[in-house]
């Protein structure tokens, strides 16, 4: 079982015990006070009172008043020493009243004790809920693989698998671990992880992440890595510390958490002093202390933020969106730039064939077939982009093939002899390009790289190439120039191909012609203009990453940089960057509201005590009331649509 | 030196504020992060420090906390 469900049940088992006893001392108590009905005579009472509250304050309150007088004793203050002070204190009221005139707070104690129990198990509740997110990420990963032993399927514990392991997946259940699929093809729900709602279709040779879930086929899945190095264990580990990370906001409250107890205590001691100084009532005087004892609460103020960067960072988890950094979150409404990285950011990073132009407007079939049979010989990118474009089941046969480096490939097929390049080697060849030469000019004019097909010295089409724009980038970058940030792109190429994919997603500043090295100086640039947030694949970029007030890191989905960037996007969607950025923007403003309240919780509160003016009961009520309103209002973000 | 420890018995912000407290007074102790939500400290440390898990565990146990794993 785990820690947060122990400690639930813990606070569970102490409030039913704790109610049990208190009830009926209660009843007992206010009987005689509003309904003037006597169980007992008043010397049995106090004895009874006595007997009754024991039990509460002291056994089942044991780990309270333990840990508090511990934290007294070893000046490592907490809210237990409070609490644990206030009981005792009420209690021993009741023994010291047999020899001096003096209210009985014994009854009291164990109210406070029964009140205190019962707010730390909502709030324990409401923690565990605001956590649920983060929860069932911890718990996502699978715990048996099966695999073939002596020609049988077996399921194994997966601490046995090793990598290398050739593991069989069927339909409906969980991939084990990171690997790749070796035989069998099926679609893939890989939402838990990377936020992605569609299925991903995976054949031979592609790569899957542990934890997913194969929809259909059975796949036969070879593990690539295992335990603590596996993808799901990346998010983990950088969701588990983003938990703990500081946001800037809380220094204050933080600080005064540090030092809230023994001030509490100072104050409830001048409490009773100033009481006894200026009115001399013993029982008003000692009733004020302990209200204050129990009043204040050092949890609203300290939970504040840590728990709605807990409800934010987990509905971002959800979503493929790991916030690394808590000071993102509050750097972020600041932010006036958002700077994209071209390659790999706004575009897939790989060039893809956009355009088909063929000569003969019935030859396009077979244009394609002669492109791709060639282009399958050469390994370039551009090449390679041709032959997925194609996908030909068969290749025509190519002889005396050539790559001819930096201009095209050449060959024959059949008779015929077949050039395939740029606009140098279609010149070098004396291959008139007349007729196209406006279709190529158009492509280039849009950032398009032209490969010209020619066929015994004649041209038969041409095929554009590009890095193509990802899906949703247009729509993101519309959503932020909505949102009233300047869209700035930084890429190296130069600046007609710059500003053709700048137009075609609609941003609105250019930043053409950077070396690899420099985009952190420009940042640093921008940067004097106002903040920049960066939005990089974290592996080329780490530096403009670090440089930006936040760097956003794309991931591919089965890869991410973790080292770089305060915010992950692990999908590499753009939607993700408006996504993470209306999240950190919710996320913080429900942080200062807690901050506020909390505040304002403590500043009204505690002067209230010290006046007097609450009973210890009300002002035990009102604590216990204070921190789980801060919890259950940090779990109201989650009403906020991302 | 990065560690993870799972830590029982925290309830409240000032059990927080103890335990990075007193982790952050062993040397050699960069960076301490308690999160309540996870019971979980993270705690990283100089390259080749030698603090030992005992020592850790000690700092835990010393502020009224138990130690239940070490990662």
């Amino acid at each position: 079982m785990d820690l947060e469900e122990k400690e639930i049940r813990n606070w569970k088992r102490k409030l039913i015990m704790a109610w049990a006893i208190t009830i009926p001392l209660i009843v007992f108590m206010y009987s005689r006070i509003f309904f003037n009905i006597e169980f007992f005579d008043a010397t049995t009472m106090k004895i009874i009172m006595l007997v009754i509250s024991f039990p509460v304050v002291f056994i089942i309150g044991f780990s309270t008043i333990k840990q508090g007088i511990r934290g007294i004793a070893t000046f490592y203050f907490n809210m237990d020493s409070l609490i644990a002070l206030g009981t005792i204190i009420a209690y021993l009221t009741g023994i010291i009243q047999f020899f001096l005139p003096l209210e009985n707070y014994s009854g009291v104690s164990a109210m406070i004790m029964s009140i205190f129990i019962t707010g730390k198990f909502i709030e324990s509740k409401a923690r565990g809920r605001a956590g649920k997110e983060i929860k069932k990420l911890l718990e996502l990963g699978a715990k048996k693989a099966r695999i073939e032993r002596n020609g049988k399927e077996i399921m194994i514990d997966i601490s046995e698998v090793k990598v290398g392991d050739v593991l069989i997946v069927k339909p409906g259940e969980k991939i084990p671990t990171d690997g790749i699929v070796v035989r069998g093809e099926s679609s893939i729900n890989e939402s838990m992880v990377t936020g992605e709602s569609l299925p991903v279709d995976k054949i031979k040779g592609a790569k899957v992440i542990g934890a997913t879930i194969n929809n259909d086929g059975i796949l036969y899945i070879k593990a690539t890595k295992i335990g603590s190095d596996t993808f799901l264990s990346h998010i983990i580990d950088l969701v588990e510390e983003a938990q703990g990370s500081k946001v800037p906001i809380q220094k204050l409250a933080d600080q005064i958490t540090n030092i809230f107890v023994p001030i509490i205590l100072v104050l409830s001691i001048l409490t009773f002093g100033g009481w006894m100084l200026f009115n001399g009532n013993l029982s008003l005087s000692i009733g004020a202390a302990i209200a204050v004892l129990v009043i204040a609460c050092p949890c609203a103020l300290g939970l504040a933020v840590p728990i709605a960067l807990t409800v934010g960072s987990g509905m971002g988890a959800k979503r493929g969106i790991l916030i690394r950094r808590g000071e993102a979150i509050q750097t972020m409404k600041e932010i006036k730039f958002v700077l994209f990285d071209k390659t790999g950011t706004i575009t897939k990073g790989h060039p893809e064939v956009t355009d088909i132009f063929s000569n003969n407007p019935k030859g396009e079939k077979n244009l394609l077939e002669i492109a791709a049979s060639l282009e399958n010989l050469s390994e370039h990118p551009i090449a390679r982009a041709i032959v997925e474009k194609v996908n030909l089941k068969k290749y025509k046969e190519v002889k005396k093939f050539k790559i001819l480096r930096g201009r095209g490939v050449e060959g024959i097929i059949g008779k015929d002899k077949i050039i395939i390049g740029n606009r140098r080697l279609m010149n070098e060849e004396k291959i008139s390009l007349k007729g196209i030469e406006s279709h190529i000019e158009g492509f280039e004019g849009e950032g398009k790289t032209t490969m010209i097909i020619s066929k015994n010295k004649k041209i038969i089409g041409v095929i554009a190439v590009a890095d193509a724009v990802k899906d949703d980038s247009a729509r993101a970058i519309r959503a932020l120039n909505r949102g009233g940030y300047i869209s700035v792109m930084i890429t190296g190429d130069n600046e007609t191909t710059a500003n053709a994919i700048a137009k075609q997603v609609g941003i609105k500043e250019v930043i053409a012609n950077v070396l690899p090295e420099d985009k952190a100086k420009k940042v640093k640039e921008l940067q004097k203009r106002g903040r920049v947030c960066f939005v990089g694949d974290g592996i080329n970029d780490a530096p403009a990453l670090k440089q930006a007030n936040v760097g956003i890191a794309m991931g591919t989905g089965t890869d991410i940089a973790i080292e770089a960037g305060d915010i992950v996007i692990v999908k590499g969607s753009l939607m993700g960057v408006v996504q993470a950025i209306v999240l950190s923007k919710a996320t913080f403003s429900k942080i200062k509201q807690n901050l506020f309240w909390a505040f304002a919780y403590n500043v009204i509160a505690i002067p209230l005590a010290v006046g007097g003016v609450l009973h210890p009961v009300i002002a035990e009520i009102a604590m216990a009331l204070s921190s789980i309103t801060v919890v259950t209002n940090a779990n109201l973000l989650r009403r906020k649509r991302i | 030196m990065r560690k993870k420890i799972t830590i029982e018995g925290m309830h409240c912000a000032s059990c927080i504020a103890n335990v990075e407290r007193s982790l952050k007074k062993i040397s050699d102790v960069e960076d301490v992060s308690v999160s309540l939500i996870t019971h979980k400290a993270i705690v990283n440390l100089k390259e080749n420090s030698k603090v030992s898990d005992e020592q850790l565990k000690q700092a835990i146990s010393k502020v009224g906390y138990k130690a239940l794993k070490i990662e």
